[in-house]
């Protein structure tokens, strides 16, 4: 009996959670399913069901087909620049004797910045007549189409969300240092270890768990990008970037075909999990292989 | 026991109140023979204030309707923020900022009115004076889904004062004018650029309609690009300003490269302007006078064109009624904007606050207007272009063909990676091909 009214507050205190779940996510998924199998557009009282055309047709659309490279093009670019930043501000934050917190909040702080206004403030910083620009066609001869050439769009893009990104990362990285006793490292260097097989040796695996944490929600933002590409290219120049935010966003809002729309996101969630799934897998075998999990 | 059913019972009072708070309040829609109506003004302060000043004239007068006005959202776009508005079954009764194209979008899927259907319609026509500019605005089905508030014939601005430093003293009306233009420019200022505009090198739909449609209307005489479904592009004319793009480009007249203000700075002497551009200079650009640094013109021609009556785009946008409105609502809207059009001193109040011509026949002859346009002589150009100027085209599907146009034609061509006549082929199959699916 005690058992049961135990379940039962149980249930109680999960329930508000579990509504929320069940309007928010398990309602609108089913919901997205079927609206994926039809060629509905939301607004009009009539619409057919078309089976998995939709999903045959978004596999073969270059838009889909770059939207899926493009991800991983921009995980290439942008999870090493994130983790090197991060990890980097983390080590500098890290051997400072005072003020830690004030500089991470320093860094913290571009997280919390607008991806609107980042974006249209790097957009002016590229364009022809800027200083920057102005400055490399007169020195070096150096004409660059920062934003219509396809790879330094995408390293543009992924330059922003990595600065928007690396004290955010910073922050636990730092979390991560704070928790790796100073006994190691004295041991160490008692023993003669050098400075970068101490890193090599110590610090990196003792890290671990820190960089384990940041270098799966860097994969997982690859996935999500919106905001910067919609400012600054549009998707373009030529599919170059892409992202499947930017294909849902256009075949939904601007193109009127919820049900494709529904069909794509679909099947950006299934890349997305099987993704970052794998991705997992292998760093974790990574660690086990090395020792440090 | 007793526990399980109290925790079954906080379950369902919670859902049931998360549920009513959902819920969109269906408000009557007439309760003490007052008529409400809900109206969103487009997503601009300018705009908002003069619906609400209307409403608010209205009301005094009119004490049977309600009229609630607010500003459209912009989540992201005005036109993603209807469509969900619509699907969530909380669309207001009218709003305006509505162009052409979506609104074939709209009608297609039986979400608007047609306006010729509801009575006051044709009184509403004739009072404003507006029955030649709203023959372009017959969509296909020969309905009338969309009142044009304002009708901006898209004119092209040039730096006359650097065409003068470069010898060029008339303002190039045609092909070859303009390309002498660039020859001289080149010759004086090598790091300067006919036309500098990153939108040239973008696929995004809506960017056609300043460039390609200004040109092509020109070019062709105001003849249509798409009727219905099929594609009646007269394909000379589209040959011909996708070679005005190649010659220009060849001349290194062409710069794509995201650039700050570069009709502004200089750096470009050649651009499309809207109305809405010189309320901007005025704060920021105050040294830009019309006259003198800058003229305007209707698109250049090819060379055997006639130089008269010129057509150009029309960036035009209007009030839409919603098909979920009840006919109790679609009368009250009407009657709201049979009240605000019958009278010029309201689009006279409209064209003082936002510089936007009103889509109306008489714009440059009505006396109301005169004293306007003669304190704002740049706007006069404007006026006189209206019964030249052509709205976007109507098919549901225009978002899809004006990237095909962009992607297929204008971004290779101006880029150089694809002959004009090559590339409006391959544009015109992709068209094709999209219209027939």
């Amino acid at each position: 009996m005690k058992k049961n009214g135990l379940k039962g507050s149980g249930w109680l205190f999960a329930s508000p959670y579990l509504f929320y779940a069940l309007v928010f996510f398990l309602i609108p998924l089913v919901w997205s399913f079927y609206l994926a199998l039809t060629d509905w557009n939301l607004i009009s009282p009539v619409y057919n069901f078309i089976g998995l055309d939709n999903f045959i047709e978004a596999v073969k659309h270059p838009g889909v087909q770059a939207a899926f490279f493009v991800t991983f093009k921009f995980m290439a670019a942008f999870v090493p620049m994130v983790i090197v930043s991060s990890l980097t501000v983390a080590l500098v934050i890290n051997s400072l004797p005072r003020f830690k917190g004030l500089f991470l909040i320093g860094f913290f702080l571009p997280y919390l910045a607008s991806g609107v206004v980042s974006s249209l403030i790097v957009k002016g910083l590229l364009s022809y007549n800027s200083p920057l620009n102005t400055f490399l066609r007169g020195t070096f001869g150096l004409d660059i189409d920062w934003l219509n050439s396809p790879l330094s769009a995408l390293l543009v893009v992924a330059g922003i969300i990595a600065w928007k990104f690396t004290g955010y990362y910073a922050l636990i990285l730092t979390a991560g240092f704070a928790s790796i006793s100073k006994e190691v490292y004295e041991a160490a260097a008692i023993d003669g270890v050098t400075p970068s097989q101490q890193f090599f040796r110590i610090t990196l695996p003792l890290l671990y768990p820190a960089l384990f944490t940041t270098l799966i929600l860097s994969i997982g933002v690859s996935f999500g990008i919106f905001t910067e590409v919609y400012q600054l290219t549009g998707g373009g120049p030529n599919y170059a970037t892409n992202t499947w935010q930017m294909e849902i966003f256009k075949q939904a809002f601007t193109n009127l075909n919820a049900g494709y729309a529904s069909a794509v996101a679909i099947i950006a969630s299934i890349v997305t999990f099987v993704a970052i799934l794998l991705i997992r897998k292998l760093l974790e075998v990574w660690g086990r292989r090395n020792g440090w999990v | 026991m007793k526990k399980k059913t109290l925790a079954l019972l906080v379950t369902a009072s919670l859902g049931g109140s998360i549920l009513a708070g959902c819920s969109g309040g269906d408000e009557a829609a007439s309760s003490d023979g007052v008529t409400k109506i809900e109206f969103w003004a487009a997503p601009n302060p300018t705009q908002q204030v003069y619906w609400e000043e209307m409403a608010n004239k209205f009301e005094e007068e009119n004490d049977h309707i309600d009229i609630e006005v607010s500003p459209m959202k912009e989540s992201p776009t005005s036109e993603a923020s209807i469509q969900t508005a619509i699907a969530g079954k909380s669309a207001p009764t009218m709003s305006e900022n509505i162009n052409r194209g979506f609104a074939a979008q709209l009608a297609q899927s039986q979400a608007l009115v047609p306006l010729n259907e509801i009575e006051g319609w044709d009184e509403l026509v004739a009072n404003r004076n507006m029955e030649d500019t709203i023959q372009t605005w017959k969509f296909s089905d020969d309905n009338q889904y969309v009142l044009p508030i304002y009708s901006n014939p898209m004119l092209f601005g040039w730096r006359i004062d650097i065409l003068e430093e470069v010898g060029v003293t008339e303002t190039p009306r045609t092909y070859s004018e303009v390309l002498e233009a660039a020859k001289k420019l080149k010759e004086k200022y090598p790091d300067k650029y006919v036309w500098a505009k990153p939108d040239l090198a973008d696929p995004t739909a809506w960017k056609r309609w300043f460039d390609f449609f200004m040109l092509y209307d020109a070019a062709s005489g105001g003849n249509n690009f798409i009727e219905g479904d099929n594609f009646v592009a007269d394909d000379q004319a589209g040959v011909d300003v996708l070679t005005f793009m190649d010659d220009l480009r060849a001349e290194k007249g062409i710069l794509t490269k995201e650039a700050t203000d570069p009709f502004e700075s200089g750096l470009g002497i050649f651009t499309d302007l809207g109305p809405w551009t010189f309320s901007y200079w005025e704060e920021k650009f105050p040294e830009m006078k019309f006259g003198e640094t800058f003229d305007l013109a209707l698109p250049p021609v090819p060379d055997s064109t006639d130089l008269e009556n010129v057509n150009t785009f029309a960036d035009t946008k209007g009030i839409v009624i919603y098909a979920s409105a009840t006919e109790e609502e679609r009368a009250a809207a009407l009657e709201f904007l049979n009240w605000v059009y019958e009278n010029p001193d309201h689009d006279l109040e409209w064209l003082e606050t936002t510089k936007l011509p009103p889509a109306r026949d008489d714009l440059s002859e009505n006396e109301s207007f005169t004293t306007f346009f003669e304190e704002n002589p740049e706007l006069k150009p404007y006026a006189e272009a209206v019964p030249y100027a052509i709205p976007s085209i109507d098919n549901a599907k225009y978002n899809e063909l004006q990237t095909h146009i962009g992607s297929h034609a204008v971004n290779p061509v101006v880029e150089g990676t694809v002959a004009p006549k090559e590339g409006w082929e391959a544009m015109k199959k992709a068209i094709e091909e999209e219209l027939s699916r």
